[in-house]
């Protein structure tokens, strides 16, 4: 079906994805699986013959994706990431749109779309607007307009980013049926759980391919090579570990330090890691990653001093809703999170995540109910108050042009720090953060995803804040990037900080201790992940999406 | 190009518009606000200049020649002068912008058929005002009546706008200078919108070629940009009184070919922006500015240095004002325009060209 041939893309200088020798059989379901950044996208164009190989050859279904480009996007469907869709248009109207492009008859039109509207469960939307549908709703349609032609090769990128998990599994679904009936699918994606769905997969690590095979193939390389240590003082652990023991990556669990074996022939017995009590764990796709990482874990010591947090305090919402006309963006949230606990809001893309952080921040009214920090309703005091938060938005908003230091310069005037106090805190948010190694004349439009998150997170704690929101903070960012921040931010919530996260990467809510899930702005159930298994009746190592299905189909919390 | 796939676009991108009231009432009122905004404010016109007559004869013919300058609309007599230094005080002051010196014997010389010089001061801070009020003041005291007549008296007449209204001028202007804004711009929006949502690459995705993803974009904003300039015209000949003298369907074939430039602009702006702000400034920069100012729209272009008379022929609106003002002021018909026509038509071709090539099929 597909078959690259030492294909590789350039953009100016850079390499997008390079070296690419790649055989898809017919009706087989393969995964391309990659962070942000890592070539998936440009990889899929290149099958979709949307992008011309910058050396090497494609041929896709016999055809040549240069020559034959035509040929090519007349027989596959190409699902880009993202929404895309005609939103002033009807369900209906945008499935005769894409069967109009493709001159499908009207008696084929009428009958696919009614089965494929059946399948995806759209049939009764089928004159709503696509802009007034849901994110999973929208997703499944713009599945549907790419199949309507039943073309023999599906090329699909992240098509479950953003989605709910509901929704998610339905189009997971909808895949292997058409795959069972002989429709080869290509999928990108950034989820490990959906790269263990797929026959084959290919890694991607920065345009690289690092491995391609069965999934089971590719965990069973790197077994043996993954431990942990089940700990209620984790940070200690992780701290002893990184001072006597090289690994290559360490993940802070709250209940388990986890950490990937750094050296490469096959290990045996060791009996230091014996003394710490450490275990084999499971390996994942994700662990893959860390071992084709050129770089390793930094030693936990590394790090600056902590800040200092004068006076901690919890944050509180009791009732608090946020309205935008008629639509309840936040409906009738309460928690409370102690200093010292990180606490991860999941939910998918409109839940009311960002709305309720920005509701507790005091950037947005709240419409009834209140919120306090340390006590102090933000509503009253939003000065003074905004003094004691950090907020790092999604997209981490620094500024492109500007370089390293003059964004944390910035950043500090912003929080009222000038002259000596400015200068000792860029320092030291500096050394927490590990910005050290990067100097202060660099613009942040040349740096990477994972150096500009922890520019984002340095810029946030200048002030030594007693509250810190992360909105969505681990986007772009590879595994063992993100495994840093994650000890990172423990290492702050043990300063005494609360740190209130939100992210719709369901399984990086692992880290945090409590967890809040959100739906259509309501908080459905709130927990450690233990405490949400027993919630939900669900079995002692679900994954974080099993849990969240399982919320959701308890009495009371069933969709309206 | 298969017709059905462009008919699938066209319904598309139909669609949409309809459903999207504010761009449709935008497409109307601005077009509309410009119009009136120009058509009132460009004012060239001289009227109601404040004057002042320092009158030393005295005489029956010296108070005729005041009270002739006092009888139109172009001066209000404001003030008579006991004293030349006073008069001057009040031109210095800007209480008068005009003045009429009568010297003493006025009428003497007159009765004898020899010289009779009278003077006239303008303010010339105002060079526009004081050119044209000071030719009035002229034309008035020549046309003053005397018993022995000169040899030679020069006859001149305005032709096209014999009363020589900046509106008549100015309006059929407007014509081009209006399409040049908005159609390219709402054709621009319409494409990098969907380079955005990224729809466009579900297109290309799909069988459709570029010409034909062009031509689903072309025809409906064609559509809009043709309602609009019929709807302008009408309005600004009727409400401005501008007399429209050519062939009105021979105005109409020659917008329907300036309407597909406008969109062609911006076709070619959408093929280089990737982002609605972006495809937003350029239009503006490539459309809206040159046309004002080269359009001759303004500023007649004959006055301007040779190089910028060059520039100026780069812009579509050049041709069109000419073909506007041609058929609307003087009646000209095909013959006298076939030049500025065909030239539209070319640039028009050319840049269809340029700009299906960089939205050709692949991404990048």
């Amino acid at each position: 079906m597909i078959d690259l041939r030492r294909a590789g893309r350039r953009y100016g200088e850079h390499w997008a994805v390079r070296d690419i020798d790649l055989t898809i059989q017919r009706g087989e379901m393969f995964g391309i699986v990659g962070t942000d950044g890592a070539g998936k996208t440009t990889l899929l164009q290149l099958c979709a013959a949307l992008l011309d190989p910058t050396e090497g050859r494609c041929t896709v279904l016999g055809y040549d994706t240069v020559r034959e480009s035509k040929a090519v996007t007349s027989r596959i469907g190409y699902m880009s990431q993202g929404f895309t869709l005609y939103d002033r248009l009807s369900v209906a109207e945008n499935l005769r749109f894409s069967a109009g492009l493709r001159n499908l008859s009207a008696r084929e039109f009428t009958d696919r779309s009614q089965r494929l509207l059946d399948m995806a469960g759209l049939r009764e939307f089928e004159s709503r607007l696509a802009g007034k549908l849901s994110g999973g709703m929208r997703k499944k349609l713009a599945l549907c307009l790419n199949l309507i032609h039943e073309p023999d090769l599906l090329i699909l990128d992240e098509p479950g980013l953003g989605v709910d998990p509901l929704s998610r599994r339905e189009l997971w679904r909808m895949l292997e049926a058409f795959r069972e009936r002989g429709v080869t699918v290509v999928v990108a994606s950034s989820y490990m759980d959906e790269a263990e769905r797929c026959d084959r997969v290919l890694l991607l690590q920065m345009g690289h391919p690092i491995g391609t095979d069965r999934p089971e193939a590719l965990r069973l390389a790197v077994a043996g090579r993954v431990y942990e240590i089940v700990t209620n003082d984790p940070t200690r652990v992780a701290g002893e570990l990184s001072s006597r023991y090289s690994a290559q990556g360490i993940q802070v669990l709250p209940d388990r330090v986890r950490f990937q074996h750094g050296s490469t022939e096959a290990p045996g017995p060791d009996p230091r890691l014996d003394s710490m009590g450490a275990r084999t764990a499971d390996a994942t796709l994700e662990d893959l990653f860390v071992f084709h990482s050129n770089e390793h874990a930094e030693p936990f010591a590394a790090w600056g001093e902590l800040p200092n947090v004068e006076t901690p305090g919890a944050i509180e919402a009791d009732d608090v809703s946020v309205t935008f006309g008629g639509f309840r963006a936040v409906d009738h949230v309460s928690l409370v999170a102690e200093p010292g606990t990180l606490l991860a809001l999941l939910g998918p893309n409109g839940a009311g995540k960002t709305t309720l952080i920005r509701a507790l921040c005091g950037l947005q009214p709240i419409s009834s109910g209140e919120a306090r920090i340390a006590g102090t309703p933000v509503t009253t005091a939003a000065t003074s108050v905004r003094q004691r938060i950090g907020y790092m938005s999604q997209r981490f908003s620094l500024y492109p042009d500007l370089t390293v230091g003059e964004n944390m310069e910035f950043f500090a005037a912003a929080y009222g720090l000038t002259g000596s106090a400015s200068e000792s805190a860029i320092f030291r948010a500096r050394a927490l953060t590990g910005l050290e190694p990067v100097a202060p004349g660099t613009r942040v439009e040349a740096m990477s995803g994972a150096t500009r998150q922890r520019l984002a997170l340095a810029c946030s704690v200048l002030h030594e804040p007693a509250v810190l929101f992360l909105d969505e903070p681990t986007s772009g960012v590879d595994p063992l990037s993100r495994f840093r921040f994650w000890q990172l931010i423990r290492a702050l919530a043990s300063a005494g900080m609360v740190i209130v996260v939100t992210t719709h990467y369901l399984e990086e809510a692992r880290y945090c201790d409590r967890i809040g899930l959100m739906d259509r702005g309501r908080l459905i159930a709130l927990g450690s992940l233990p405490e949400l298994r027993r919630q939900t009746a669900s079995g002692d190592t679900d994954s974080v999406e099993t849990v969240f299905l399982n919320a959701l189909r308890r009495p009371g919390v069933a969709p309206s | 190009m298969k017709p059905a796939r462009v008919i699938t676009l066209i319904g598309k991108e139909g669609r949409e518009l309809i459903r999207d009231p504010i761009t449709l009432g935008l497409c109307a009122v601005m077009p509309l606000i410009m119009l009136f905004l120009f058509g009132y404010a460009v004012n060239l016109d001289v009227e109601n200049v404040a004057m002042g007559v320092y009158d030393e004869d005295r005489t029956p013919a010296s108070r005729d020649l005041t009270e002739r300058f006092a009888a139109t609309d172009y001066f209000d007599l404001r003030r008579t002068f006991g004293s030349l230094g006073e008069l001057e005080k009040a031109m210095q002051q800007g209480e008068i912008r005009l003045a009429l010196i009568v010297p003493r014997n006025f009428h003497r010389h007159l009765l004898e058929g020899a010289p009779a010089p009278t003077q006239i001061l303008v303010d010339g801070s105002y060079p526009a005002i004081a050119a044209l009020a000071g030719a009035y003041a002229e034309a008035i005291v020549s046309a003053f009546p005397r018993p022995r007549p000169s040899a030679i008296q020069p006859q001149v007449r305005v032709w096209y706008n014999p009363s020589m209204r900046s509106s008549h001028y100015i309006v059929p202007g407007l014509f081009a200078v209006i399409l040049m804004a908005f159609p390219p711009l709402l054709t621009a929006l319409a494409i990098v919108r969907e380079k955005e949502t990224g729809t466009i690459s579900q297109i290309f995705a799909s069988p459709a070629t570029s010409a034909e993803f062009v031509a689903g974009k072309l025809v409906p904003y064609g559509v809009v940009a043709f309602f609009e300039i019929v709807m302008v015209v009408a309005i600004g000949t009727l409400w401005f009184d501008v007399p429209f003298r050519g062939s009105v369907l021979l105005f109409l074939a020659a917008a329907m070919i300036y309407v597909l430039t406008t969109v062609a602009i911006g076709l070619l702006v959408s093929a280089v922006t990737s982002t609605q702000l972006s495809a937003m400034l350029l239009a503006l920069v490539v459309t809206l500015m040159p046309s004002f100012l080269f359009s001759g729209f303004l500023f007649p272009v004959f006055t301007m240095p040779l190089a910028l008379q060059i520039y100026s022929q780069l812009f579509p609106a050049t041709y069109f004002t000419e073909i506007s003002r041609g058929i609307v002021l003087k009646g000209a018909g095909i013959d006298s325009l076939a030049l500025p026509v065909s030239l539209l038509f070319l640039y028009t071709l050319v840049i269809f060209a340029i700009a299906t090539r960089r939205l050709r099929q692949k991404v990048a």
